[in-house]
């Protein structure tokens, strides 16, 4: 019979009082590499190394077809003088600030009102059917929407048209295409925002609501003060990577304007895409790529310090 | 916590180490079949159906070279800028295809970067060459020359002409236009078509691209968003194969932007007009993709396309009468855009040979008609047209699409510089604005397309 093998890095208490932990033995540890080498592999061949080399690359002019040519920091210098990747940048802050906030406040929305009182069988539809945008395909759903958007034979045109509103340039006018991918955007990504509102609205308890309803609290006032605070956990996670995702649009604006028209709804993504595929200019593009990732940074660690002055953890 | 002697480290690292060697084939992609084969290996612009679709073409060039296998690589874009950057990162990746069909889009970009220029083999096989440089317009032979040399031989094109729907003429009263029919025929007509029709239905339907959007709108005025000038050189092939023509020099040179000329501002003053009008589309960037059935189903009266579109139409259930085509209307001059198509040989490629073969056979009677067994594409050999367009399915006037260069020997291809995408994405995202802004806004809007076009000319 074998003999039961005590844990090997549980933690122990040495007389002062401060626990230390005992390091494994040294199977343990061979079986933890092995375990562990699977993901590490993956991410150092598929994301760390090719991080790396994107890092390095913006210090380079590289075109794909000639060797790569040492230029310091002539990509970054050129960035910023460039108009095209200051107005990308500027349209993309300008859209994260709305389609975030659009994609929690919508999310949240219906997260109470498919928590509030309804069969299962309904509350199961409406948890399926608003989460069911974000398992298409962002191209198809864009190509889609841009049938739907075109302002000569477009169904929404044609819709309007039944009130007398005139044929609106949904795609061809800058404000009118912001528009578009904005709400194509929203519409398709904020089913995982709900289900993360679902999740953190079940969590807490009812015995809360119960309290504040004796207290007098209702409506607004408890959603002010009772729901918003239990729910501010969950909101931190949504807001993160809602900004993290939204900072990172590409397809909706690539598939229904093209970034157009002029550069009206052009995103950081897309002037990557473009310099480095249509204008060979790699170097350029991996010092885009490292200015908007040290963006995403900035962003995500600024949420995590207000964080601290909003978020409530019970 | 199970522990792990060394010995069974050992035993799992060994099981992994045979695993990895077992499915090595698998994990480097050669249990594809063909890969790494010693065989010519041609890369094109489509799907994998497409590739299936040129096996035809593959075994009749086999009868002819049974010592050269060839394996046909499809590459999915989107464009043919997408394309284009696909086998650049082939090339990046160390794979490079032997042979890469290339349009006019990417015929200087391969030219100064890629492709290998084929005069030697040219003058080496013209006598062989001969009977098809006399099926062929000199302008399109013109396309593929770069620099003094010749990169491609083509063996489809396409020009910008104007389909019609006859339905929208006959209830609006008109006639077929006749060939030299100006600009204000074309208002005209279209204004008249537009007064017969319900509110759904738009007389000019025009796309936001490169091919068949401004430019034969600025072809017409002799004008272009770039200069236009000619390379020295090509002497070796005008006097070997076209002796009788005045030579044409060693291919286009685009290399300045042009937008503020005053024709070239004219003619954008004439596509404001036409949408402020409401008799042409807005074009959005990048679309496009529902014009078949907006045309097939009578919504459109008529908009720019060419020969490829004739089974694009079939397809779609249209019978031949129920459409045709005719030259695009005349201002200053009535010149027309084309693009072509064909093999370009890769500069890295060490089947140089075989390559040409390829290239040969293609461009052969027999290849192309294999090749374009249907209406999807006007064919360079002036005699394979007739039947092609002339037998069950086509337009009435399908002699338009050749007359096109033979009736008009300006007639030339779309401007492609080798930094075509970037010039590309620079006009087509300042034609909106310079054309929606009412008349000041075309003055405003070319300024920025100046700027825009002189930034990716310039390069980095």
């Amino acid at each position: 019979m074998a003999t039961q093998t005590a844990p090997t890095t549980r933690a122990l208490v040495v007389p002062s009082g401060v626990p230390v932990r005992r390091r494994p033995q040294r199977g343990a540890r061979l079986l933890i590499w092995v375990f562990l080498a699977p993901t590490v592999i993956g991410l150092g061949l598929f994301s760390f190394i090719p991080i790396l080399g994107s890092f390095l690359l913006a210090f380079f002019r590289w075109d794909i077809i000639s060797a790569p040519e040492f230029i310091g920091v002539a990509n970054f210098v050129d960035l910023a003088a460039n108009p095209t990747v200051r107005v990308s940048f500027l349209n993309t802050i300008g859209f994260v600030v709305v389609a975030v906030t659009l994609q929690l406040a919508v999310a949240l929305l219906l997260a109470i009102l498919v928590q509030s009182r309804m069969p299962a069988w309904l509350r199961t539809f409406f948890r399926s059917a608003l989460f069911f945008p974000l398992v298409l395909s962002a191209a198809s759903v864009s190509l889609v929407m841009s049938y739907l958007f075109n302002q000569e034979f477009g169904l929404v045109n044609e819709f309007l048209g039944l009130f007398g509103v005139g044929k609106i340039g949904w795609l061809t006018t800058g404000f009118g295409a912001k528009i578009v991918v904005l709400l194509v955007y929203v519409w398709q990504n904020f089913g995982f925002t709900f289900l993360l509102f679902i999740g953190g609205l079940a969590a807490i308890p009812k015995e809360v609501y119960e309290a504040s309803s004796l207290d007098g609290a209702h409506g607004w006032t408890q959603f002010r003060h009772v729901t918003l605070p239990l729910v501010s956990p969950t909101m931190l996670v949504a807001s993160v990577m809602a900004i993290i995702g939204a900072l990172q649009i590409f397809d909706q604006p690539y598939v229904l304007t093209r970034g157009g028209p002029g550069d009206d709804t052009r995103t950081a993504v897309m002037v990557i895409y473009e310099s480095a595929f249509q204008q060979l200019d790699f170097g350029l593009a991996s010092a885009i790529g490292i200015v908007l990732t040290l963006l995403i940074v900035l962003v995500t660690a600024a949420q995590f310090q207000l964080s601290k002055r909003f978020v409530f953890y019970g | 916590m199970v522990e792990l002697s060394r010995r069974a480290a050992l035993a799992l690292l060994g099981l992994g180490l045979a695993g990895t060697a077992m499915s090595w084939p698998r994990l480097t992609g050669g249990d594809i079949p063909g890969r790494g084969d010693d065989a010519l290996t041609v890369a094109l612009f489509g799907t994998a159906q497409d590739a299936a679709a040129r096996q035809s073409l593959v075994e009749g060039f086999q009868r002819k070279h049974p010592g050269i296998p060839v394996r046909i690589i499809a590459v999915q874009g989107q464009d043919w800028g997408n394309f284009f950057a696909k086998i650049l990162t082939m090339v990046a990746a160390g794979t490079p295809p032997d042979i890469v069909s290339v349009a006019t889009e990417g015929t200087q970009l391969f030219a100064e970067r890629l492709a290998h220029p084929i005069d030697e083999y040219v003058q080496r096989d013209a006598a062989e060459l001969q009977e098809y440089f006399d099926d062929v317009n000199p302008s399109l032979i013109e396309s593929f020359m770069y620099q003094g040399n010749l990169f491609q031989l083509p063996d489809n094109f396409n020009a910008a002409n104007m389909y019609y729907n006859t339905s929208a003429f006959e209830r609006a009263g008109l006639e077929r236009p006749r060939d030299d029919w100006s600009v204000d025929d074309f208002f005209t007509v279209a204004r008249t078509m537009q007064g017969s029709a319900t509110d759904s239905f738009l007389p000019y339907f025009w796309n936001n691209r490169l091919w068949g959007g401004v430019v034969p709108w600025l072809y017409i005025n002799d004008t272009s968003f770039l200069t236009e000038e000619k390379a020295s050189g090509g002497d070796w092939l005008w006097s070997r194969f076209y002796p009788d023509e005045t030579p044409r020099g060693g291919g286009y040179l685009w290399q300045q932007a042009d937008a503020l000329n005053e024709r070239t501002v004219e003619s954008f003053e004439v596509l404001q007009r036409m949408v402020g009008e409401g008799i042409a589309a807005n074009p959005a960037q990048g679309g496009g993709n529902e014009l078949v059935s907006l045309f097939s189903r009578g919504s459109v009266g008529m908009t720019p396309a060419g020969g490829f579109w004739v089974k694009g139409l079939h397809d779609a259930g249209l019978a031949d009468d129920e459409y045709d085509v005719t030259f695009f209307p005349k201002m200053r001059g009535q010149r027309h855009q084309f693009g072509a198509g064909g093999y370009a040989m890769m500069q890295t490629s060490e089947r140089k040979d075989e390559a040409w073969e390829w290239m040969k056979y293609c461009i052969s009677v027999e290849g192309m008609s294999i090749a374009h067994a249907q209406p999807d594409s006007s064919l360079p050999r002036r005699s394979l047209n007739a039947q092609l367009y002339g037998g069950d399915v086509g337009p009435k006037h399908w002699e338009v699409f050749y007359d096109t260069l033979d009736r008009f020997p300006t007639t030339g291809p779309m401007p492609a510089p080798p930094q075509q995408a970037a010039v590309e994405s620079a006009l087509i995202k300042n034609v909106v604005s310079t054309i929606t802004n009412g008349p000041s806004g075309v003055r405003r809007g070319l300024e920025t397309m100046q700027r825009d076009l002189e930034l990716a000319l310039k390069g980095r």
